[in-house]
């Protein structure tokens, strides 16, 4: 994954790392929950799944 | 009369999902003494740039029983629901199909297989719906809407796709359960091993090893196992069903 602007399907530890500090993390729905941390880019509202991975709707995945 | 009913793109990212919508429109349908009405199903659909979704792209769909002459009643309901709670900015759809025994819906389940791998247009639904005599409508925006919608009607009728919405959580992560214990839950019907298909016995203790769901399999609510590197049977992930998408059931 050379996107800077996404996560792969399956970064489970930095998805959960990046939502751990970010202040805009909130979960979406149970049903569109995905990682198995609660806190993570993959069940929070504001990633939207594109076709290899999640991008941050609010633009703030860090630079990897 | 059986009638099948989905929703599809009803939200946006700060909205109530479809998923809540669709278990809102159920509870006003048995409020009105019809049903009694089917689990929701969560049916993923394609994604692609060229589709316009909010974040996953899926459709919300339920059954239930009601009289014969309750269907327009049913589709008001829906409808007036749909307009009233559906996000801004959002493109809804609603689909009612009044269950025909007679009649062959293999052209809508060949619509809904498709809407998981293919881009469908709004006429494609259009005429699809026509031709199977289903209900569907547009509440707003693009009212694109209508494709998942009645996709999900043809995904759930074509019965082997789907995860059933909150299945599972009361169930405690790294806990064990015999399958006896698991099929009391109403979303749980049967314990099948994912590589033989086989259901397995009352008897057999299952480790809840992660976040997982029930699918809807063969029309039942099932629960997907396989053995671990010691021989014993634990759940697969959410991510993982997810990742097997339409082979999950092959």
């Amino acid at each position: 994954m050379n996107d800077p602007a996404q996560l792969a399907i399956d970064q489970w530890e930095k998805g959960h790392a990046i939502a751990l500090n970010c202040s805009e993390f909130k979960p979406d729905v149970e049903e569109e929950w995905l990682a198995e941390e609660t806190i993570s880019c993959y069940n929070c509202r504001y990633r939207r799944f594109v076709g290899s991975g999640i991008r941050c709707m609010k633009s703030l995945f860090p630079d990897f | 009369m059986k009638f099948y009913l989905c929703i599809d793109d009803t939200d946006n990212l700060d909205s109530i999902g479809t998923g809540t919508i669709a278990e809102q429109i159920q509870e006003k349908i048995i409020n009105q003494g019809y049903g009694p009405c089917s689990l929701v199903t969560r049916h993923q659909l394609f994604i692609h740039e060229d589709i316009p979704y909010t974040s996953h792209n899926s459709s919300m769909c339920f059954y239930g029983e009601a009289p014969d002459d309750s269907m327009t009643a049913i589709i008001d309901l829906a409808a007036d629901h749909l307009d009233n709670v559906a996000a801004e900015g959002s493109d809804p759809g609603l689909c009612v199909l009044a269950f025909d025994q007679r009649h062959h819906y293999d052209q809508l389940i060949e619509f809904g297989i498709n809407a998981k791998k293919k881009v469908l247009s709004k006429s494609d639904a259009i005429l699809c719906a026509k031709n199977n005599n289903l209900h569907l409508s547009e509440h707003g925006g693009t009212g694109q809407g209508i494709i998942g919608a009645l996709a999900g009607v043809g995904l759930r009728l074509f019965g082997c796709d789907g995860e059933i919405k909150g299945a599972l959580k009361n169930t405690v992560i790294n806990q064990t359960y015999s399958v006896s214990e698991l099929k009391k839950l109403p979303e749980l019907h049967q314990v099948l091993d994912l590589s033989t298909k086989e259901p397995l016995a009352d008897s057999t203790i299952i480790n809840m090893c992660n976040r997982t769901k029930t699918v809807l399999y063969q029309h039942h609510y099932v629960l997907f196992v396989k053995k671990d590197e010691s021989d014993h049977y634990a759940t697969i992930s959410k991510s993982e069903i997810r990742k097997l998408g339409g082979h999950f059931y092959e």
